[in-house]
């Protein structure tokens, strides 16, 4: 049996396990609000706005926004067919490559499992083109008659991936869901690691719909108006197919956001104080905006000056998306030192 | 029957390594047959039945499931492994494993799709490109936990679900071996002689030993076959139909069956109200190929299990396909015994 450092990394293991064991697609981002909204209502209370987002606010004075998305990439039904089989559509960036012969949980009237079907090789033609089949071309099998399926499928419905919650060796998990359940567990870790502490105003958005364009963000950071942000979210880790000149690898810590749509001084005081705190940090570049919450909340209102901190994954959009625990830790002691910083100048 | 099949399912076991599911077999017939394990590992078992049979009859079952085996470790510390049986790459990129005794967790990792170009976002890697992820740090640290020669299997979520479906890993023989101790634990009116045997997928290597140590006049093959009935696949497409009871083939890749057996086997369902259907198609092959072979020649019918997605980490069946399965091979090895 693999076992992470308790003592180190046992808190956000704890945090992400039961982040990653709930679902949330684009849209409807139920199961996952239920469950962190419960969990962040032990810092501050919270509610849920018209969007889905879960947000909570507590202290005075200035202010910082502290954000990740709840929402997680899956599947949505569009038909079922005479057959039984369900056809559908993407939700997010679904990755067509590792549909095949995925187990899915569709949640129908009730949550019923279900495996994306496939052509035995027993049955293929000699040439294989070496591609994946098209959305369109994928159907899901519920062992059930179209009359069944229909009594608990409908159109609508969302499908999402299972897979385990698997501890890996190094402080290491692979599960679904981790994108962004990491940046939400970072948030909540930042929370414990700042109790009791002296702080300015913090406001939290999980918000809804990234995956989709980022609405929740918009909408949510709009109604915070804070002074500054920072947005949490995860990023590409070096793989033997992914460059490691290019990307950072597992475990170097938290990736401190370069980009021109960031602010600069928020990124450069977020690499002092790693440096200062000996929080392991690498810098991650990018030319123009993020692709994340971050874009979203900047120009958000009258616009709120924002930072990133990404949290380096391998296989992101599968149902084994990668982590090491350090970086999450690394993540959320980064934003604590952060918040207390900027909590005293403004005192 | 269900549960024996569950927990035989969820046993890990690739060819040349079915030691855990035949020690779980020895365990669930011993006190009910003799056996002995030969020189390869097949678990061959004689059951007294109350008369002694006329002809001997031999029921097959391979313990093999397909998976994959650890062939090195990267300087990275990634696994790098080659394929134990015919499976497709598709259904594997983004799995999740077990690997070695340890049972050390893995993924088969992907370059995310965010970083493929537009006109290779469909493009399934290349199998040398392939790696496992254990979160090893580096070559040394991967080698405490694993080392070449390891076996792998997928890791399992035995579910029932929808109207009497099973998903699994391994049905694939595991729903013949669940046949097979189903009929050896139950009272039998003839001598019977079986065979679990070793290493089917990668060319039915075990099957022919044994056949030659029991030296049969009949064999009946309990397997699982390609069922293609899926979503837009019409008639002879079809291959056979999960639901459509007990499949009896005339043709595969690996046997031409004994015209008068195969003729024998649908009138033995019929006169015993079991539903039974026909493969459609001329495809797949299992152990009916090396016993057939065996000495002088032995008349050999295989008896499967409609399912789905064979060869992948969820294959699909009916339970009462296996009800069917087991109740036809039954009464054919009785009919048999005493012809």
């Amino acid at each position: 049996m693999l076992r992470v450092n308790e003592m180190e990394y046992g808190a956000v293991k704890k945090l992400l396990s039961e982040l990653c064991g709930v679902k949330g697609t684009s849209g409807l981002e139920n199961d996952v609000a239920e469950k962190v909204t419960g969990l962040l209502s032990e810092y501050m209370p919270c509610k849920t706005d018209a969007l889905g987002n879960v947000t909570g606010s507590k202290g005075e004075g200035h202010s910082i926004l502290l954000d990740a998305h709840l929402d997680q990439i899956g599947l949505v039904v569009t038909g079922i067919t005479d057959d039984g089989f369900l056809k559908i559509a993407k939700v997010g960036g679904a990755d067509i490559r590792v549909l095949t012969a995925a187990r899915v949980t569709i949640h129908g009237r009730e949550k019923i499992p279900g495996v994306v079907t496939s052509v035995p090789p027993h049955l293929k033609s000699a040439k294989d083109d070496g591609k994946a089949p098209s959305f369109d071309e994928i159907t899901i099998d519920t062992g059930m008659t179209a009359e069944q399926a229909k009594k608990i499928v409908s159109p609508g419905d969302r499908i999402t991936f299972d897979g385990p919650f698997d501890t890996l060796i190094g402080n290491r998990i692979a599960s679904p869901s981790i994108d962004d359940r990491a940046g939400v567990a970072a948030i909540l870790r930042c929370l414990q690691l700042l109790e009791g502490k002296k702080t300015c105003r913090i406001d939290v958005l999980f918000s809804a719909q990234e995956e989709t364009g980022g609405s929740g963000a918009k909408t949510g950071a709009f109604n915070s108006q804070a002074d500054e942000a920072i947005a949490c979210d995860v990023s590409f880790a070096s793989a033997p197919d992914v460059s490691k000149e290019k990307y950072a690898s597992l475990g170097e810590g938290t990736l401190i956001g370069y980009a021109p749509s960031l602010d600069y001084e928020m990124s450069r005081r977020l690499s002092r104080l790693a440096k200062e705190k000996d929080i392991p940090a690498v810098p991650e570049v990018m030319g123009g905006k993020t692709g994340t919450d971050g874009d979203d909340i900047q120009v958000a209102g009258r616009g709120i000056p924002s930072a990133l901190l990404s949290i380096p994954i391998r296989n992101m959009h599968t149902a084994v998306e990668v982590v090491d625990l350090a970086d999450i830790e690394s993540t959320a002691r980064l934003m604590a030192e952060y918040i207390l910083e900027r909590s005293s100048e403004n005192a | 029957m269900l549960e024996t099949l569950k927990e035989l399912c969820s046993l890990p076991g690739i060819s040349g390594r079915e030691k855990a599911i035949r020690e779980y077999i020895i365990s669930k017939i011993e006190g009910y047959a003799e056996y002995s394990v030969d020189p390869l590992g097949n678990l061959i078992v004689f059951k007294k039945g109350k008369f002694p049979a006329k002809n001997k009859v031999m029921l097959d079952a391979h313990m093999d499931e397909v998976g994959l085996i650890v062939t090195g470790i990267t300087s990275g510390g990634f696994v790098k492994f080659a394929k134990v049986g015919g499976i497709d790459t598709k259904v594997i990129i983004g799995r999740s494993v077990r690997i070695g005794d340890g049972n050390i967790p893995g993924v088969l990792g992907i370059k995310p799709v965010h970083l493929t170009k537009k006109d290779e976002e469909a493009d399934i890697p290349k199998d040398d490109d392939l790696y496992i992820d254990i979160g090893a740090k580096d070559r040394d640290e991967a080698l405490l936990y694993v080392c070449p020669g390891d076996e792998i299997h997928f890791e399992n979520d035995f579910c029932e679900f929808g109207d009497g479906f099973i998903r699994s890993k391994a049905i694939d023989d595991r729903a013949g071996c669940a046949i097979l101790i189903d009929i050896i634990r139950s009272e039998t009116e003839y001598d019977c002689w079986f065979s679990f045997s070793v290493q089917e997928e990668i060319g039915l290597r075990g099957a022919g030993a044994s056949a030659f140590t029991v030296n049969p006049d009949y064999a009946v093959v309990a397997e699982t076959t390609t069922a293609a009935d899926l979503d837009g696949v019409k008639g002879d497409d079809r291959v056979c139909v999960a639901g459509g009871g007990a499949t009896v083939s005339f043709m595969d890749r690996s046997t031409v069956y004994n015209r008068e057996l195969y003729k024998f086997a649908l009138e033995t369902a019929k006169k015993n109200g079991i539903k039974v259907q026909t493969k459609t198609r001329v495809a797949g092959g299992n152990n009916a190929g090396s016993i057939h072979k065996s000495r002088g020649g032995v008349k050999v019918i295989t008896v499967s299990v409609p399912c789905r997605y064979l060869h992948s980490p969820v294959s699909v069946c009916k339970y009462e396909d296996i009800v069917s399965s087991r109740d036809l091979i039954r009464a054919l090895a009785e009919e048999l015994a005493s012809c």
